[in-house]
């Protein structure tokens, strides 16, 4: 199919804005007489409120207002509403917010806040959710039994567990009992910082009519609107939310983070526009942090390595609150045991309250976790089966006609997972030899698209001399991966398409441009579904929901697919209105007129769509017609809520299906692992815009690198985080792009996406730890299980196994 | 305490109160309203708030705008010219950053192209030790770097 939109590595629409300082992100946002707002935070990770004292803060210069959380009678959440917007009575983790200092400017609201005396009576606490479901745990929440929540959530009252999820297909038992070689280990993912470059932060006012406007660095618009609307008693059309520029989110500014403080503390002032952005340190503990995942993962094979049985018990640690953490708990019981067909399947999956900062979205969320045991589980399996660990899983994978743990059974269109590992084997060069990528894209009869990016080359690793063949080791591996979005089963996306006299649109939807290009991307949609080049369709820039349409939110990479939808859905309807029209106009039926080059088209004749924008006008000067909108608006299809015994049923709305490999060199002497060679291969359907999808894909691959080889949030034994800054809590580099970065995607068209395309934004980092650890097995032999496999961690094993072996080689 | 200080910021010449303890950063973006220039972080660990001064970079959220009596100072606002009949030119490194798909979200951007000016600056055939150099701790949370990699190598071929 030739295009003209899509399919294209059209440059990005804000770039220009982006390159010359003139996007305006929230912090940029200057309204006249705006006051500040300084968070103090509780110092210690549980306990009782006695006193605050506020009397000299109040004094200080420049100080408008010091709020605490005594008059917010609410509770703010979404699945479940748990958390204050302030500490009330009791603080439950270091870095809550406690008291909110508001004044002139940001440097008199921090010396106000040092001002600011609180006492605590303090209780036990509980870092680790293995230890928060222990007999006599403090219990962090009293109330949970009392606590809204939706009916597909479980919390156990009385606990510290606010989520139980559980999957059941076939019979355990009889699984383990048939099987010949039962595998199981524990492995962990810490804590770890989504380290977005820009900072959160909201402004809010209070009109002297009791309407509130907020403008706020989110992923989620209409949540903030529908949770303030309930929280603060108004209706929808009195709660205003506008998003500027994001400057990256990665899920950390998804659900809800800063905003009903905001809300809740410039009501209190009203007429004033009220700004809270938080601090680089805050980013750690004051929004969203990702991850925190302990888990058991038991399987059993048949002796020809047929995967049969698998048992995952999966831990999280969700902090203080639980609201936003409460999907991934259900997104990693969807796919805990990896892209696998296996009979007998058993998962419990457990959201835990613990005395640390909020658990919410981060890239992936609940598939990094379940692919880290998972991947790691298949490569230790294959090794004491003696087979192959690419043959072990071609074996067991998912194909069409193959029923997942969820009962849903997949097809063809949902992605070809098989060719993608062959691929990635070939690529990381584990292959019997080296084949042309191309020619097994053809044997498989898919489309592929390649790109090979390159980082610094002095990073190029010499040849590894035969002294130095001691010290350095080189592995590779693969870790294939398959993502499905956790969303609400009538997640909504819609959109608006405004036709303009001079052949151009305008497009307007809610879904928020954090960088993965979704203004460029739903241009090229609505450019293509209506036949004019790209540059003819004007994104609107900011979401507001006063003025752009519903979406759900921008989560679990389902904007190209789902707003996509939309936006193709709004731009048929401007077709239809066009013909319409132009069907008044030839005197004869819509269905005999044809769309192409920016006309409507009746055999030879045509009339632009210029001339149908507002409207016809007939020579003699009468209209018909009228300005021409279209809208469209999609949900997912057929979701529905789990069977409340087998935990299955629709949950999954698409795959995206692929397989990622690493090639690492080991340094036995520092315990350093560098990434050499990275390869991802995804099933996206369709490339709406390669440029863009190789980047979301080398992003992705490299914050993974980050998360595998070094993050972590590190807790003293009081629960606050002692990494709080981007020294001490280091993030990728420039210099720690890998010397070669392999992004292939396949295109397998998905029925219901725009042109055929799936998500794909997550995905890249899904499988990417699993990836580098089984690599690391490869080179040296050492099985790891928890996360990051920092220096220190290496140094240790390779330590352990030398002692082991009573040598000290 | 407040000082005086005169400055030159993208071929404009201010003159300034400031406090003592105001950060350049600060000055450009909360008295210049130049808000191009961004605060990733405010502790001169990521990048994100470079601009030059006398050409070199420096990182505006941690010098004191009390010293920068005297300096020139060239922020991202002052990287395109404007022509004289107001068309806007955007520099070689803005544009390979676009073409390449350098830019994500955005709010790193304007501290890699400022460093990466200033490397064009000093050499038009920067080897990867140099790109380093003056990349080094620029972060960038979104692209995973490859990208801008290539937009500076590409910028230094235009320039040629
Ligand atoms: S804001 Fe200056 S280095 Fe981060
Ligand atoms: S583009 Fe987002 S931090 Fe670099």
């Amino acid at each position: 199919m030739s295009t003209i939109a899509v399919g294209k590595s059209v440059p990005r629409f804000d770039a220009r804005e982006k390159v010359t300082g003139e996007a305006v992100y929230i912090a940029d946002i200057q309204f006249p007489g705006t006051l500040h707002v300084k968070v103090v935070r509780s110092t210690i990770p549980h306990g009782i409120i006695k006193s605050i004292h506020t009397e000299e803060a109040e004094k200080a210069e420049g100080v408008y207002g010091i709020i605490t959380g005594e008059k917010a009678d609410f509770l703010v959440g979404i699945c479940i509403h748990d958390q204050p917007p302030l500490a009330r009575r009791k603080v439950r983790y270091v870095g809550e917010p406690v008291v909110a200092v508001v004044a002139e400017t940001e440097k008199a609201a921090i010396k106000a806040a040092r001002l600011v005396r609180i006492e605590y009576e303090e209780l036990p606490h509980v870092l680790n959710p293995l230890d928060a479901i222990k007999e006599g745990a403090p219990l962090i929440h009293e109330d949970l039994g009392s606590y809204f929540h939706l009916p597909t959530f479980n919390p156990k009252p009385g606990t510290n567990i606010f989520h139980h999820y559980h999957v059941e297909k076939g019979n355990i038992e009889e699984g383990f009992r048939k099987a010949d070689v039962i595998i199981e280990r524990n492995y962990s993912f810490p804590h770890i910082a989504h380290a977005q470059i820009e900072p959160h932060g909201a402004i809010a006012r209070w009109s002297k009519g009791n309407e509130l406007h907020i403008y706020s660095s989110t992923q989620a618009p209409f949540i903030v609107r529908s949770v303030l609307s309930r929280v603060f008693n108004l209706p929808s059309t009195s709660v205003r939310v506008t998003v500027p520029y994001l400057g990256g989110g990665f899920g950390g500014k998804s659900d809800l983070t800063i905003e009903p403080l905001t809300a809740y503390v410039a009501r209190f002032f009203p007429g004033k526009w009220v700004k809270f952005i938080l601090t680089r340190e805050e980013m750690y503990f004051g929004s969203l942090i990702g991850r925190g995942c302990y888990s058991t993962l038991k399987m059993g094979f048949k002796k020809d390595g047929r995967l049969i049985a698998a048992k995952a018990s999966m831990h999280f640690a969700g902090g203080a609150y639980g609201d936003y953490a409460i999907n991934i708990v259900t997104g990693a019981g969807h796919n805990s045991t990896g892209p696998y067909e296996i009979e007998n399947v058993y998962v419990d999956s457990y959201g835990i309250y613990t005395n640390t900062p909020l658990v919410g979205a981060y890239r992936g969320y609940g598939h990094p976790e379940a692919h880290w045991q998972t991947e790691r589980h298949m490569d230790i399996a294959a090794r004491e089966l003696g087979i192959d660990p690419v043959a072990l899983r071609l074996k067991n994978i998912l194909k069409p006609g193959s029923e997942n743990n969820l009962g849903q059974i997949i097809k063809e269109s949902n992605g070809n997972l098989e060719a993608s590992i062959k691929i990635a084997v070939n690529e990381i060069g584990l292959g019997k030899e080296k084949r042309e990528t191309e020619e097994i894209a053809r044997d498989h009869n898919v489309r592929i698209i390649k790109n090979t990016s390159k980082g610094l080359d002095r990073r190029a690793i010499p040849v590894i001399t035969k002294k130095e063949e001691e010290r350095f080791a080189v592995g590779r591996a693969i870790a294939p991966l398959m993502k499905s979005p956790v969303m609400a089963t009538n997640a909504g996306s819609s959109a608006i398409i405004k036709a303009n006299k001079d052949g151009t649109f305008n497009l307007l939807v809610s879904s928020i441009d954090m960088g993965q290009g979704s203004i460029t991307a739903l241009s090229q949609i609505a450019a293509e579904t209506l036949g004019i080049p790209v540059e003819k369709v004007r994104h609107y820039r900011a979401a507001d929901t006063e003025v752009t349409p519903y979406e759900w939110q921008t989560v679990a990479s389902s904007t190209t697919w789902k707003a996509g939808s939309a936006v193709r859905k709004a731009a048929l309807s401007v077709l239809d209105k066009f013909k319409e029209t132009a069907s008044k106009v030839f005197d004869v039926s819509p269905s005999e007129l044809e769309v192409r080059d920016g006309k409507v088209w009746y055999g030879n004749e045509s009339i632009d769509f210029k001339e149908l924008a507002k409207g016809y006008v007939f020579p003699d000067g009468h209209a018909i017609g009228g300005p021409v909108i279209g809208t469209g608006a999609v949900v997912p299809h057929g979701l529905t809520y789990p069977d409340k015994k087998t935990g299955r049923g629709e949950l999954a709305a698409e795959w995206t299906f692929g397989c990622q490999a690493a090639e690492v060199l080991v340094d036995r002497k520092t315990g350093r692992i560098r990434v050499r060679k990275f390869v991802t291969v995804l099933d996206i359907g369709k490339a709406i815009n390669p440029l863009m999808a190789k980047g979301q894909v080398e992003g992705a691959v490299v914050q993974g690198m980050g998360a595998a080889l070094n993050e972590t949030l590190v807790y003293g034994e009081d629960g606050r985080v002692r990494n709080a800054s981007l020294t001490d809590y280091k993030i990728p580099t420039p210099e720690d792009a890998p010397e070669e970065l392999v992004t292939i995607f396949l295109e397998t068209p998905q029925p219901d996406g725009p042109f055929g395309a799936r998500p794909l934004a997550e995905h890249g980092i899904v499988s990417v730890a699993p990836a580098i650890a089984n690599a690391v097995r490869d080179a040296i032999g050492i099985d790891l299980y928890d996360l990051p496999l920092n220096q220190d961690r290496l140094l240790e094993a390779i330590y352990q196994r030398e002692k082991g072996k009573g040598g000290d080689k | 305490m407040s000082v005086e200080i005169k400055i030159n910021v993208n071929n404009r010449d201010y003159r300034l109160i400031v406090d003592e303890e105001d950060t350049l950063l600060y000055v450009l973006r909360e008295r210049l309203h130049l808000t191009g220039t961004k605060e990733g972080c405010g502790n001169g660990e990521c990048g994100a708030c470079a601009v030059l001064v006398d050409g070199e970079p420096v990182r505006s959220c941690i010098i004191l705008a009390a010293e920068m009596n005297g300096k020139n100072i060239v922020t991202v606002e002052g990287l395109s010219k404007v022509e004289k009949d107001g068309t806007v030119k955007l520099s070689p490194i803005q544009e390979s950053f676009i073409e390449e798909g350098a830019i994500q979200c955005g709010f790193c951007t304007p501290g890699f192209v400022v460093a990466s000016s200033a490397l064009l600056e000093k050499t038009k055939d920067p080897t990867d030790e140099e790109i380093e150099e003056y990349l080094s701790g620029h972060l960038c949370r979104c692209t995973g770097y490859a990208t801008i990699l290539k937009a500076v190598r590409k910028a230094a071929e235009k320039t040629r």
